[in-house]
């Protein structure tokens, strides 16, 4: 069975332990190995790339280092975390006078990048390593006629040539569970959360933008695979009561809450309470 | 269509006039060096970036108008733009660009020099005091949340030393100030 370096990112232990406690649940259905990386922090984000290039190079350039000690690919849950590794090892993997000056300062920490790993992201790492057959083999509890929205996350599809992830992958994962795939005009469009620091007003008139156009679609639950999204899609639904008077009542669930969900587990193992828009009632509607 | 008698005078400025002696020329080729900047000057000015970009509407300068002022060498002006700050980073207009200009990248570049020149917003200066000081944007405050869902109270494997160390020596260290 696979074993994978994970790599947490500082979002997801920190603000979603649902996301992590779900991830692990969700691989031990299928044997699979998440090993925690050691001596690893956080990815910098958008904002240090922003501010800091080379910086932002360095420190992912190590964590990839750090992951081929052991030779297995990284695997992240975060889709922050997903961007900064594919950029920083697409472009330093094609840009080899960069790679000489990155790897020149790592020389100190004792880490050598050299490009024989991957970085990916849980779901993928998922699909095309156990595959939607044996997916299906363990949903217990099919999410029947549930209509979700994907939202699938900026820096996971794109730029596509770094990226490298199809979209199909994201919405076999949700029709799998028995669950369609509510299809909306917004759905490659930004959350917002990356603007949030900068402009407010401005990150939540994008939240609504999508929020809006899930559920105009017809949508009960969306889903997402990064702790950014989820965050700002669940929590901004509380803001915009405020700032828009407007009630959407659409539960955020993590792509692997809606797994462990089809594969029969309970609302506390997928750890529901945490999330801020209540799915519990519509789940009990279902019969659940 | 009819035609009318009438004719609007053209209005006497249309823009701002460009000052040439403000330009500079060597911006461009800065920014063509700099990571993904190759193919700055394909572009032909069609702004698919802007159509793309979901908060155009609200900038000043677009998508497309910032590529060109660089093209001209308006350093200034687009070093100094808030709207390279507003870019949410998506990508739609990258990934639409017919000519493959990396325009997210190059906005990513445009920071850089702004961030090089000091010009950087101050909550994204409290972001890389964050990344300096706690090695991390977000730092586990809930244990007993994790505790709750099964999982370490410590993320493990974390170490922030490292991290911190590095950027201390990259450009955010200057940017934090001093020692600290």
């Amino acid at each position: 069975m696979p074993s994978y370096n994970l790599y947490m990112g500082c979002s997801v232990p920190a603000n979603y332990p649902n996301y992590e406690t779900t991830l692990f649940r969700v691989a031990d259905k299928f044997g699979i190995e998440l090993i925690y990386m050691e001596g690893v922090s956080c990815c910098g984000s958008p904002n240090l790339r922003a501010i800091d290039y080379m910086g932002w190079l360095i420190v992912n350039a190590r964590t990839l280092a750090v992951a081929e000690k052991n030779g297995h690919d990284i695997v992240t849950p975060c889709n922050g975390c997903f961007g900064s590794l594919k950029d920083v090892y697409h472009f330093l993997t094609h840009n080899a006078d960069y790679k000489e000056k990155v790897n020149a300062k790592l020389k100190k920490t004792g880490v050598e990048f050299k490009g024989t790993i991957k970085p990916r992201h849980f779901i993928e790492a998922l699909y095309n390593d156990i595959g939607i057959d044996e997916i299906k083999k363990k949903i217990t509890k099919p999410l029947d006629g549930v209509g979700i929205a994907i939202h699938y996350g900026c820096h996971l599809l794109r730029p596509k040539d770094v990226t490298e992830f199809k979209p199909e992958i994201f919405d076999d994962l949700i029709r799998v569970t028995g669950a369609s795939v509510v299809e909306y005009p917004l759905w490659k469009q930004c959350c917002g959360a990356t603007v949030l620091p900068v402009n407010e007003e401005l990150a939540i008139r994008l939240a609504r933008d999508k929020l809006k156009s899930m559920k105009e679609a017809g949508a009960v639950f969306t889903t997402v695979s990064c702790p950014a999204c989820g965050n700002q899609l669940d929590l901004q639904q509380l803001g915009l009561k405020e700032s828009y008077g407007e009630e959407y009542n659409l539960p955020v669930l993590f792509i692997t809450q809606i797994l462990g969900l089809a594969m029969g587990m309970g609302d506390d193992e997928v750890g529901l309470e945490m999330n801020r828009v209540p799915a519990g009632p519509i789940l009990e509607h279902l019969g659940g | 269509m009819t035609e009318t008698e009438e004719k609007a005078d053209p209005p006497a400025v249309m823009i701002e006039p460009i000052d040439i002696s403000k330009l500079d020329p060597d911006f461009r080729e800065g920014i063509r060096s700099m990571p993904n900047g190759e193919e700055l000057s394909a572009c032909f000015a069609c702004s698919t970036c802007t159509a793309a970009c979901p908060i155009a509407n609200t900038w000043k300068y677009k998508p497309h108008q910032l590529i060109r002022m660089i093209l001209l060498g308006m350093r200034e002006e687009v070093l100094s733009s808030e709207e390279i700050w507003l870019c949410l980073t998506c990508f739609e207009c990258q990934e639409r660009c017919p000519q493959n200009v990396r325009v997210t990248d190059i906005f990513f570049d445009c920071k850089n020099l702004a961030a090089e020149e000091g010009m950087i917003p101050d909550s994204i200066v409290g972001l890389a005091k964050e990344l300096v000081d706690k090695g991390q944007l977000y730092v586990v405050t809930a244990d007993w949340e994790r505790e709750d869902m099964d999982l370490e109270p410590e993320v493990p494997g974390l170490s922030t030393e490292e991290f911190k160390t590095i950027l201390k020596g990259t450009r955010t260290g200057q940017i934090v100030g001093g020692d600290e």
